[in-house]
């Protein structure tokens, strides 16, 4: 089959690799109809995340038709059309019985990777580096999906690939981000990042009542579609404003009651701070920079709530530790427990209360994967979403 | 062997070894390197020894042994490996000593032979710190634990049935059970097939097994599981204690421990997937015994789990919102 592979640092390519097979009992072998390349992709596009190998097959969200399945999977057949969650989770360990399933416990095959560099060990995921398991990932013709019992999402005909693709992450992760603010009509939020995690959680606050909704970002085409169409009420372009100045002249000095990071180690900025965080992270003595959250943490308001859906690999610095403490504020954050929201959200797309169709801008050919890395690197032709198709 | 029940409690049962004597040899080292490294010509003056050259730099090289020896005496004064650097280091000394007398004219016999005396009375003190340091330390078992979610029954008669052990136990090739005995056969890195017979001397259904290899085993092992109700939950805490040695030298053990330690960890890990899931899990990475990008393997090459428990799922989907 085909699938996009890693090849090194801003490389990938479209290379001919054994088709899938049923390895244990509890897989399904899924014929991936619709697949998208993710921000946090650019991650390990840009060589930030460790543990990536030379020919390791990328891509964390896709959808199919399940073509096989183990002995063990009795509420599959082949023929049924699913969405697959991109954390892995086996839905036996304890952490998957409390609905932590980004938690769990038993489908990372390299915890012991994990645990040496995070403590205790992540879940598995699909095409995430081998710190999450060393999973073949989806921008491919065909997935093996592990826990296949547990994971994928059965989806009617009656909703296209568009509606319910990103039920596999962003739709997800930005709700799981805006469900952190406990959002009630008074809160302020505002959003750092307007990519499709940020454009989610926007949309996500709106619909769970958030009266105002401020959204950050440098690229006017993404603004625009945070107040256009994801519901933001205010936007701030902030090669053009000061974030702090802006922020607390839109909540008359209290500052947004919960802020939510959706740039994560990537971020850009300007001034000394971004200087002084890139060289580091060139030189390897941090592995992220983290100015959003550092901006976002300073800007809260007293007692506020951080939401941090950004993806962070290691160690920051000057992190404003005080500033979290003298305040009270507090952090929330993880990779999302896509299973928990799947099925309500779902519910959501059918009853017609979300559409997060706009997010698409791009169509290819899967053939055409490197051409759309680069593009999403670049943020080239309002770039937003990418669906790639086999 | 000593007792594993000794290891069980918090408190060590022997008085701690102070290592009063090595930490002073350890700052004796340290001091005297300090000065070898900035004034070795006032050492080669005081050891009678002519100055040139030659001995300004080997006295220097001596220095940085000594800093090193000492360094690693005060890191770690209960081990035995630093100390008896010092009594190799000593033995060089004196060796160095004798070729000095040797080699040149114009040595002050006096104050040599009151060097190398100095030098056999510190070696005598390193011998004795390092035997001290040698006796205290007992070999420590190797412990790992796991939480399990199901009750300890449950855990405790999956592990009962020895011959399932290979399933997740890499290295088992298989377990046969003779009554009261059983005989293992294990395929090693490095080492190769090995096998012994083991016997339990302890079991208590659901709360533990203890095992020995039974006498002239090549293997010598003597390991326990305990098997407890974890704190809130009908959830099982499994904790291993084992203690293995290739029969030999402390460092033979040592590096026995070192090998399996990690086994253990993985072992355990296992046994918690198989219980709980159902099987291992492999990713298209952990298939491989070696480094694999993550793609699928070549039809053939799958490694499939030893075993697959039918065991449905027992979290509903879709907790919270």
């Amino acid at each position: 089959m085909r699938a996009t592979c890693w090849m090194g640092k801003q490389h990938v390519s479209v290379e001919r690799v054994p088709d899938p097979e049923i390895v244990n009992a509890r897989d399904a072998i899924v014929k991936v109809t619709s697949t998208t390349i993710c921000g946090s992709d650019l991650h390990l596009y840009n060589g930030y995340v460790p543990a990536m190998m030379k020919g390791d097959i990328l891509g964390h969200e896709f959808m199919g038709e399940v073509v096989d399945v183990g002995q063990g999977v009795k509420n599959l057949k082949p023929g049924d059309r699913v969405v697959v969650p991109f954390a892995i989770a086996c839905g036996n360990c304890e952490q998957c019985e409390l609905g932590n399933f980004s938690c769990c416990e038993n489908s990372n095959p390299n915890s012991w990777l994990s645990e040496k560099m995070m403590g205790h060990a992540t879940c598995g995921a699909f095409g995430y580096s081998h710190l999450t398991g060393g999973f073949a990932g989806g921008q491919a013709e065909y997935v093996r999906v592990p826990f296949a019992d547990f994971g994928p999402l059965k989806v009617p005909s009656t909703l296209t690939d568009e509606q319910v693709l990103f039920l596999t992450d962003i739709l997800p992760t930005g709700y799981m981000g805006a469900e952190f603010c406990e959002i009630t009509p008074r809160k302020v939020i505002a959003v750092w990042g307007c990519g499709p995690v940020g454009q989610m959680a926007i949309a996500s606050a709106r619909m769970l009542g958030a009266e105002r909704i401020i959204a950050i970002d440098r690229f006017p085409y993404r603004l625009q579609m945070a107040r256009d169409q994801a519901g933001a009420t205010d936007v701030i372009n902030y090669e053009q404003q000061n974030v702090q100045e802006a922020l607390r002249d839109l909540t008359a000095g209290r500052g947004p009651d919960a802020c939510i990071d959706c740039v994560g180690l990537e971020a850009h900025g300007h001034g000394l701070q971004y200087a002084h965080d890139s060289v580091k992270q060139k030189l390897h003595v941090q592995m992220d920079r983290p100015l959003a959250v550092r901006e976002a943490i300073m800007a809260c308001r007293g007692a506020g709530i951080i939401s941090i859906l950004g993806v962070y690999v290691g160690l920051v610095d000057k992190f404003p530790l005080g500033t979290v403490m003298n305040r009270g504020l507090t952090i929330k954050t993880g990779q999302c427990h896509v299973h928990r929201y799947m099925k309500p959200l779902l519910d959501r797309i059918e009853r017609g209360e979300l559409d997060p169709t706009f997010l698409v801008t791009h169509h290819m050919n899967l053939n055409d994967a490197p051409k759309g890395y680069d593009m999403l690197m670049r943020k080239q032709d309002d770039v937003m979403k990418i669906v790639l198709r086999a | 062997m000593d007792s594993l029940h000794a290891y069980r409690s918090t408190l060590p049962d022997k008085p701690p070894n102070r290592a009063g004597l090595a930490r002073g040899l350890g700052a004796f080292s340290l001091a005297v390197g300090a000065t070898q490294l900035v004034r070795p010509r006032a050492i080669a003056r005081l050891a009678g020894i002519p100055h040139g050259p030659v001995t300004t730099t080997v006295i220097r090289a001596l220095g940085a042994r000594e800093v090193t020896n000492g360094v690693g005496i005060f890191a770690r004064p209960r081990h035995p490996f630093p100390l008896w650097a010092r009594v190799i280091g000593d033995a060089v000394d004196l060796a160095l000593l004798g070729l000095a007398v040797r080699s040149a004219r114009r040595t002050r016999y006096g104050r040599v032979a009151g060097a190398a005396l100095a030098v056999a009375g510190v070696m005598a003190l390193d011998v004795i710190a390092a035997r001290r340091a040698a006796r205290s330390k007992v070999t420590q078992p190797i412990l790992y634990s796991v939480t399990i979610n199901k009750p300890p029954q449950e855990v405790y008669a999956f592990f009962r049935k020895l011959e399932r052990l290979p399933a997740f136990m890499d290295h088992l090739e298989s377990v046969t059970e003779h009554g009261e005995t059983s005989h293992w056969v294990a395929k090693l890195p490095i080492i190769g097939t090995v096998s012994w017979d083991a016997k339990i001397i302890a079991d208590h259904p659901g709360e533990e097994i203890e095992w020995e290899s039974v006498p002239g085993s090549k293997i010598k092992q003597r390991g326990r599981v305990t098997f407890a109700r974890a704190p809130g939950r009908n959830a099982t805490e499994v904790r291993l204690e084992w203690v293995l040695g290739l029969r030999g030298t402390p460092a033979n053990e040592e590096l026995a421990k070192a090998l399996a330690k990690p086994q253990a960890k993985g072992d355990l890990r296992r046994l918690k997937q198989v219980i709980e899931t159902g099987e291992v899990l492999y990713s298209d990475a952990s298939e491989h015994d070696k480094p694999y990008p993550a793609q699928p393997a070549r039809h053939g090459e799958h490694k499939h789990p030893r075993m697959f428990v039918s065991n449905p799922p027992t979290a509903r989907k879709g907790g919270a919102s």
